[in-house]
């Protein structure tokens, strides 16, 4: 058994060196050039715009008159309209963004042998563990980007930037990161089980697909198992979607108990495969 | 002396093939040996399989009394796995941070050892280069160089020298030789001569099972060995010469030109010299004369 500490400190070398990857290597400038791209257009195209309608008059009226007092309406009383249709925007999008930019968590070193050489100097849970930590931390500052421009947006709009703007950013990073969480461990558990990233990525939305699919035919049957429903990833996206501020956190628990267990199967599977 | 590596009854297989059947065998500190057999014959997996990076269907392998792979063997035991490749992403020079780095180092102390181990594969002006830059043979320095960081106890290294131009390969022998006795190694090569020199302990995998295991203190007491090659294609009429000295067991050709010679030496002590005084009278003039048998010879020419 690996001692606690000594994962910890490997944790965060591998995480570390993620970093390093996605900002000294040309790998990872070209994923943030792209990442700054997407969002130059989605900031410019769909948020800006969007935001000028929402604060319109009237719009507000519209919009109740048409969906009535439904929980979408919660999402005029965020502080700035920018940051409601980035939260609405990167709650759909980037848990599929995830699987694609997560997938090669370990394929390529499985594939080049790479994982060989680290598994003479670090357990195999570390590796997992640390693969998935870089991969957030990663993740974390492509967000953390993003809502920087989104709030630079919202501040050249309102004039300035207060303390609830920034307070609703952090809601929204805070968020965004628990809904990658289980989406990121999937990944870990498909890049443990094959040598490529695009056959990572093909077997995660098969899955994924096949499972919704399986259980709902399922549940046509046995109508008392809808709650397995309630269990898959992301599932809470659409309970979040109507909601702001720290009361979002009530939907945190599902999010942190699926990726314990997925880390648990995505270790497992690389612990009990041949390197 | 306790073992570093005890191998008891593994068997390995894949699917309905069997490649490792019930190998016993154990090394011990200081040890170098030579792992050998023909292409298929459960090299790689043996390796494999002590490095933690397969299991065994059954029996029991333990290096310094854990199983291969747990966390009380990082630094103990390094390894150049076979096509184990760097990421091509990072230079050399990072990547062997990183290493120094898991095996517990500081950043300081890990680049430190960085440029020690390169220097050992003369790939010290390659710290900054990247691994996709590097030729095959320098990839490979840099990958024996790995197996160096810190002070490993017992290194494993599979076919260290294919791919390497001689001048390379000779280095990386010397570097074995000069490390060997503190350090213990187990080399898997198909370069008989090479292991011939390194290594003290011989284990021959033929088809999945352990055909012999030698050590270099195993030679025959009551036979000695000689191989005579000579200058000229007179071997008809050498071997007549000779065969009428005291102490004469046998007498095999083995080459073109090359005999070999077995003798008593209880029966006559000086068989050597009188060799040399047999073909001195008659004129026959011969290029090289061994004592012992090849690793070759013993492996393979023991009938």
């Amino acid at each position: 058994m690996p001692h606690p500490k000594q994962t910890l400190q490997h944790c965060g070398l591998y995480a570390s060196f993620e970093l390093r990857r996605l900002l000294l290597t040309r790998r990872g400038l070209m994923t943030l050039a792209a990442t700054t791209v997407i969002w130059f257009f989605l900031l410019r195209y769909a948020i800006a715009p969007a935001s000028d309608i929402i604060v319109a008059e009237g719009f507000q009226q519209v919009f109740s008159d048409m969906f009535g007092s439904t929980g979408l309406s919660q999402l005029f009383a965020w502080p700035a309209p920018e940051l409601a249709i980035y939260w609405i925007l990167s709650l759909l999008l980037l848990p599929m963004l995830c699987l694609f930019f997560t997938a090669n968590q370990l394929c390529s070193d499985l594939q080049r042998g790479t994982l060989r050489l680290l598994a003479l100097r670090s357990s195999r849970l570390s590796i997992v563990l640390g693969r998935f930590s870089g991969q957030m931390l990663v993740q974390c500052c492509l967000i953390l980007l993003s809502l920087v421009a989104t709030l630079a947006l919202a501040t050249w709009r309102e004039g300035s930037l207060t303390l609830p703007m920034l307070n609703a950013a952090a809601v929204i990073a805070v968020n965004l990161l628990l809904v990658l969480l289980p989406f990121t461990a999937l990944m870990s558990c498909f890049s443990a089980m094959v040598r490529s990233s695009r056959l990572a990525v093909s077997l995660a939305i098969v899955s994924l697909g096949l499972l919704v699919a399986l259980l709902s035919w399922f549940i046509v049957y046995f109508p008392d198992f809808l709650f397995l429903l309630g269990y898959l990833p992301g599932v809470q996206v659409m309970q979040l979607l109507p909601l702001q501020g720290w009361q979002t956190l009530q939907h945190a628990v599902l999010p942190l108990v699926q990726t314990v267990v997925l880390l648990g199967l995505a270790s497992l599977l690389l612990t009990r495969r041949a390197l | 002396m306790k073992p570093i590596i005890q191998c008891t009854n593994v068997t390995k297989g894949f699917g309905s093939k069997t490649v490792l059947q019930q190998l016993n065998f154990e090394l011990t500190q200081g040890d170098t040996a030579a792992l050998i057999g023909p292409n298929g014959a459960g090299k790689t997996t043996l390796f494999s399989i002590i490095c933690g990076y397969l299991r065994q269907d059954s029996g029991s392998v333990s290096l310094f009394g854990h199983k291969p792979g747990s966390s009380a063997l990082f630094g103990q035991v390094a390894a150049l796995p076979q096509d184990a490749r760097f990421d091509p992403a990072f230079s050399i020079g990072e990547q062997l941070d990183f290493y120094g780095r898991l095996q517990g180092l500081s950043s300081k102390a890990a680049r430190q050892e960085t440029l020690r181990v390169l220097t050992l594969v003369d790939l010290a002006e390659q710290v900054q280069q990247k691994a996709a830059a590097l030729s095959h043979g320098m990839c490979k320095r840099a990958a024996i160089a790995q197996a160096f960081i810190g002070s490993p106890q017992l290194i494993l290294l599979d076919e260290p020298t294919a791919g390497l131009d001689p001048v390379n390969a000779l280095h990386i022998r010397q570097l074995i030789n000069r490390l060997s006795g503190d350090v213990s190694f187990m080399i898997s090569s198909h370069n008989i001569f090479e292991l011939e020199q390194l290594c003290n302990k011989v284990l021959y995998l033929e088809h999945g099972k352990l055909q012999a295991d030698t050590t270099s203190e195993n030679e025959q007491q009551l036979q000695q060995y000689l191989t005579l090659q000579l200058e000229d294609d007179n071997t008809e009429v050498v071997t007549a010469a000779i065969g009428q000295l005291p102490g004469l067991l046998s007498i095999r050709p083995m080459q073109k030109k090359e005999l070999q010679l077995c003798y008593d030496p209880q029966q006559n002590a000086n068989f050597d010299l009188e060799l040399l005084q047999c073909l001195a009278a008659n004129g026959w003039r011969y290029r090289n004369l061994t004592k012992g048998q090849t690793l070759e010879q013993k492996l393979f020419n023991t009938a």
